[in-house]
């Protein structure tokens, strides 16, 4: 039996990096790069060498399930699909379509996340779809609408080797995007300077000319101190601003005092802040990446503006090598957004409070469709609560771990009269629900991925799927159907495909041949662009002008107390992704998960008594929990460190909820916390055991 | 057994005859005479997964693999030699020799230097040498190839196939190509400096932990490079309730490759484990143990590591690092 070799896209991180994948007797043996692959060039992280891990066979779901009184039980797909359509006629017809909404993935194909909002729209009737990007980038989309008019990365990956430099805000590139991490290294050793903007020391910070270790939630105090001192210096692009923005005597106005106090508020030294305030500005091509540092925090969207601003009053823009460059989390967050699996735009960013729109849909899809307003998933949650909504379908998400509002969203789901749920294996929010369906993984389907860059490539299908498994797609046009609607009855993954670019302009003029030949179209692709757009904003904006607006410093909501004397940020591990549900399931990743998940400075440490490795508590003002502590110079004393999503110590218990007024973006970023050393010699109890406990017990 | 030579119309007639009793591998491609794949055959012979026993309760049931002949189609010399300083390593490992025994090796001269080979720098290439193959193809001109027969086995499996002996003026051509494709390589005075300085253990701890800092332990490096070898092994439960053992490709610069269950680890330090990497491949304790250095020159490792940190970028830096010293 020969291997056959099937060319695909990694599905872990926006980065989407080629892979083919190898298979024997319809089982995947290995995993390899693509050496002609524009952007991975033959290299992969440790998260694609492991994705066979992922979609083994073993724990996957083949047959769809539903909830007993004794537990899940076998079922059909025809017995699946009847009861999940019976029910949702019942609340249809009971509470009315607002009681009932999708909640899609960031991690499943554009095809399947379109057939999902179409579902909601044309066939539930409802604008109630939405998909998990909010605990990452929605400040990233509120933020750059409004000054440059759209939310996505402004440049592509190849531009890091044509800058001069690169400034790093706010993310840990190697870790959670590591092959650009890997590309800023190159670029970096090959006479590109290189400034990293972060609370810790991370890989790229020690490697960097520059290290800004600026205090959390000084975001915007230090991007206005640097604004002020180049518009003082003159070192702006004049004119850029004059041609292209408005609003700079506001922004002026606003940034006067920025210099007052800005070494105590941030942390750094004015000298240090003048010299990247001259080295970004007066740089030839100077390129913005950021990440969640700068976005999960309460002033989150505000965080991005400020950086737009920058970007702007310094013509930073709309050239090679310039830019400003969400570094988004997962595979396909970005085509998420495109398909419009937010309650408030079709795909392509078209406004649903938008008549033409929405006319332009309902004649397309020859079906009224839906004007009130739809929830987010935070407002699903509390419309729940308040009894209002009663009917969730999810796939490819697992919330109760990863949602910053985990017990919440625990009670919500709950609650519910029908939750269905598409997934690989069985998660906790799995286990919440009525009816379970068996998802095909990447590797055996056929779709598109969009990357953070807007590159849409192609993902091909190298296995069957396993089991009775189904392609979202397939399965949601299987509940249209349970439903006498025939709006999602595709031949296959190109047809929905085609339906897609003959509704979303961006997408307009892309197809799977194209796409194949060129490794992947970047969005616009219209007949004015048929071969893609590299980078965004070269003559204008999409709102004409870019628009410069003021913003003021927002304190973190937390801050530390005698009670709570630390603060706590959080990252991601290199290693792992998501809730770890694929991860996970490698030996090798599972083995690279550190013994202890409390990163704390060694000064701290020896001030608490805790010593490397020991069990430690760990609480704030809405949880506790233990782990073992991590000795590290790479947090500043005062600051200490956990990575999401462990289901051993769930940082999210401890995190604060307060949002970002605008988008609802938690403030994941910092927290205050006590640390306390337990017995030695004592081992940290997992979560189940401590919760029943209150926090005041223990302290 | 000498050496017997013939000539060859085209590797395709070659391939034809073979596929009557040989899988080939790879199934499509043309082999190529100046680019090795970017991934070697390791994981023909060498499986990335491979199933060791399984344990029901009471026997333990040993799982060999019992793969049908197989033909390694085109393979570059550097491939060939590391496959030989495999079949060392896993003299007494009956899942690699079972494959291995299947195996019959075809090689292929390179003609011109490869983007970022180096094996004439450590003996592996680019002409086939005569006991890493059991047939070796080498182009003449477009319509004109020698096929050397290097032994028994190799020259069983051209029974069938008429062929005539080729001349010896040819086989002078032969020698006379690889010698000047050797003089198109590139300097490799950093190799070589590099090689003395991690072997007289010139490399400061400092340079081992910079080039750690910029290892993201993806494990692409041990991956593709064709004589790493590590495996580790899990068990896992079967449908029918089974105890499955496995064995699975590690990679030393996993953080966790050597942490023991106490927590100690002797290479917890990123340097550290960069450090033990090289002196796998470079070091001539290894090299007397194998009769050759570990790294056989395929540069795969310079394409594949994300941190900049593959052989020639790991050498310039040790050598200049060692000229500033001097
Ligand atoms: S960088 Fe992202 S896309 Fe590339 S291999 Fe790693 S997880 Fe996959
Ligand atoms: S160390 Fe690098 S160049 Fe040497 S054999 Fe391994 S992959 Fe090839
Ligand atoms: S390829 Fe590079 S980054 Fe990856 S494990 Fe090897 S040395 Fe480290």
């Amino acid at each position: 039996m020969a291997t056959k070799v099937t060319t695909t896209i990694c599905p872990f991180c926006g980065v989407g990096c080629g892979m083919n994948l190898l298979t024997e007797k319809n089982r995947l043996i290995s995993v390899e790069p693509q050496i002609d692959h524009p952007i991975s060039r033959g290299q992969l992280c440790a998260k694609g060498w492991s994705s066979a891990y992922g979609i083994d066979p073993k724990d996957r779901i083949t047959h769809p399930l539903i909830r007993t009184p004794q537990g899940f039980r076998q079922t059909s797909w025809n017995k699946a699909l009847e009861t999940v359509a019976a029910r949702l006629k019942q609340i249809m017809e009971e509470t009315g379509p607002q009681a009932i909404g999708i909640i899609s993935s960031a991690r499943a194909t554009n095809e399947d996340n379109y057939a999902a909002q179409k579902l909601a729209r044309a066939v539930l009737k409802t604008n109630n779809i939405d998909h998990c990007a909010r605990i990452c980038h929605s400040p990233t989309v509120a933020g750059l609408n409004q000054t440059l008019g759209s939310g996505a990365m402004t440049n592509s990956a190849e531009d890091i080797f044509e800058t001069d430099l690169v400034l790093v805000f706010g993310a840990d590139p190697t870790e959670n995007h590591s092959i650009l991490g890997g590309h800023i290294i190159r670029a970096h050793l090959e006479g590109t300077q290189l400034i990293v903007v972060d609370p810790r020391r991370t890989r790229l910070a020690k490697l960097a000319d520059t290290h800004l270790q600026l205090k959390p939630g000084s975001n915007i105090a230090l991007l206005n101190a640097i604004i002020k001192i180049i518009l003082d210096n003159r070192w702006q692009d004049k004119k850029f601003l004059d041609q292209r923005c408005e609003g700079l005597a506001q922004l002026t106005a606003s940034v006067a005092n920025a210099l007052e106090g800005v070494e105590k508020t941030t942390g750094i030294s004015l000298p240090k802040i003048e010299a990247v305030a001259k080295a970004y500005s007066q740089s030839k091509r100077a390129m913005i990446l950021y990440g969640m540092g700068v976005t999960q925090y309460v002033s989150g969207t505000n965080n991005v503006i400020a950086l737009s601003n920058l970007a702007l009053t310094c013509g930073q823009l709309g050239r090679k090598g310039t830019g400003i460059n969400p570094l988004r989390g997962q595979n396909n967050v970005q085509g998420a957004c495109d398909m419009g699996c937010l309650p408030n735009v079709y795909p392509g960013y078209q406004k649903v409070d938008n008549p033409e729109v929405r006319a332009k849909f309902s004649q397309h899809w020859k079906t009224e469709v839906p004007e009130h307003p739809g929830l987010t998933s935070m407002g699903m949650t509390k419309a729940t609560l308040a009894g209002e909504f009663r009917g969730l379908i999810l796939f490819g998400e697992n919330p109760v771990v990863t949602d910053p509002d985990q017990n919440l969203v625990k009670r919500a789901l709950g609650k519910l009269d029908l939750l269905v749920v598409a997934e690989l294996t069985m998660t906790d929010t799995a286990r919440m629900a009525d009816i379970i369906l068996p998802a095909a993984s990447f590797a055996e389907k056929t779709g598109t991925f969009t990357n953070c860059e807007r590159r849409v490539q192609h993902v091909q299908q190298a296995l069957p799927p396993l089991g009775e498994a189904r392609t979202d797609w397939q399965w949601l046009a299987a509940i249209a159907q349970q439903l006498e609607s025939d709006q999602l009855d595709w031949p296959d993954s190109e047809a929905v495909f085609r339906e897609i670019t003959e509704l979303t302009p961006i997408y307009s003029a892309m197809n799977y041949a194209k796409m194949d030949q060129l490794h992947g179209l970047q969005w616009p692709c219209s007949p004015e662009t048929p071969e893609g757009t590299a980078i965004l904003h070269k003559d204008t904006f999409p709102i004409g002008k870019a628009r410069l607006i003021p913003v003021h410093p927002i304190p973190i909501d937390e801050n530390i107390d005698s009670k709570y004397p630390l603060l706590l940020t959080t990252n991601r591990l290199h290693f792992h992704y998501g809730c770890g549900s694929m991860t996970r399931k490698s030996p090798l990743l599972e083995r690279e998960i550190p013994t202890g998940l409390l990163f704390i400075n060694p000064a701290d440490a020896n001030e608490l008594g805790v010593t490397h490795q020991s069990a430690v508590g760990v609480g704030s003002r809405r949880g506790y929990i233990e782990t073992r502590a991590m000795l590290t110079d790479d947090l500043p004393p005062g600051l200490v460190c956990m990575p999401y999503h462990f289901h051993e110590a769930p940082s999210n218990q401890l995190t604060n909820t307060a949002q970002d007024p605008l988008t609802k973006m938690p403030e994941l970023k910092a927290c205050a916390v006590f640390v306390q050393p337990l017995e030695p010699g004592s081992f940290p109890r997992p979560i189940d055991e401590i919760s029943g406990l209150s926090v005041e017990g223990v302290k | 057994m000498k050496i017997q030579s013939f000539y060859l119309n085209h590797p395709n007639t070659l391939r034809d005859h073979l596929a009557k009793s040989y899988r080939i591998e790879p199934p499509q491609a043309a082999p190529g005479q100046n680019t090795p794949p970017l991934v070697s055959p390791k994981g023909q012979l060498f499986a990335e997964h491979e199933n060791l026993f399984t344990f029901d309760g009471e026997c333990f049931r040993e799982t060999l693999p019992n793969p049908e002949p197989f033909a390694l189609f085109g393979v570059q010399s550097c491939d060939l030699t590391a496959i030989s300083y495999q079949d060392q390593f896993f003299a007494n490992d009956p899942y690699y020799q079972a494959r291995r025994q299947q195996a019959l090796l075809i090689g292929i001269d390179c003609l011109s230097p490869c983007q970022h080979g180096f094996c004439p720098s450590v003996n592996a290439g680019p002409g086939v040498k005569h006991e890493t193959a059991d047939l070796i193809l080498h182009q003449l001109s477009t319509t004109s190839w020698l096929l050397l027969a290097c032994n028994q086995k190799g020259l069983g499996a051209l029974e069938g196939l008429s062929l005539n002996p080729a001349n010896q003026p040819e086989l002078n051509d032969r020698d006379d190509r690889i010698a000047s494709c050797i003089e198109q390589f590139s300097d490799d005075s950093h190799l070589k400096q590099g090689i003395t300085a991690i072997n007289q253990n010139q490399v400061p701890e400092d340079l081992w932990q910079q080039l750690g800092l910029q290892c993201l332990s993806c494990s692409g490096c041990t991956s593709l490079c064709p004589t790493c070898s590590c495996y580790g092994t899990w068990e896992q439960q079967e449908s029918n309730g089974d105890i499955r053992r496995q064995r699975f490709w590690d990679s030393c610069l996993y953080e966790s490759f050597q942490r023991e269950a106490s927590q100690h680890n002797p290479t917890e330090k990123a340097g550290e484990r960069v450090k033990r990497f090289w002196t796998h491949k470079f070091g001539d304790n290894f090299a007397k143990e194998f009769g050759r250095y570990g790294c056989v020159g395929c540069g795969r490792c310079e394409v594949t590591c994300p941190g900049v940190i593959g052989v020639h970028s790991v050498m310039k830096r040790i050598s200049s690092d060692a000229q500033l010293d001097n």
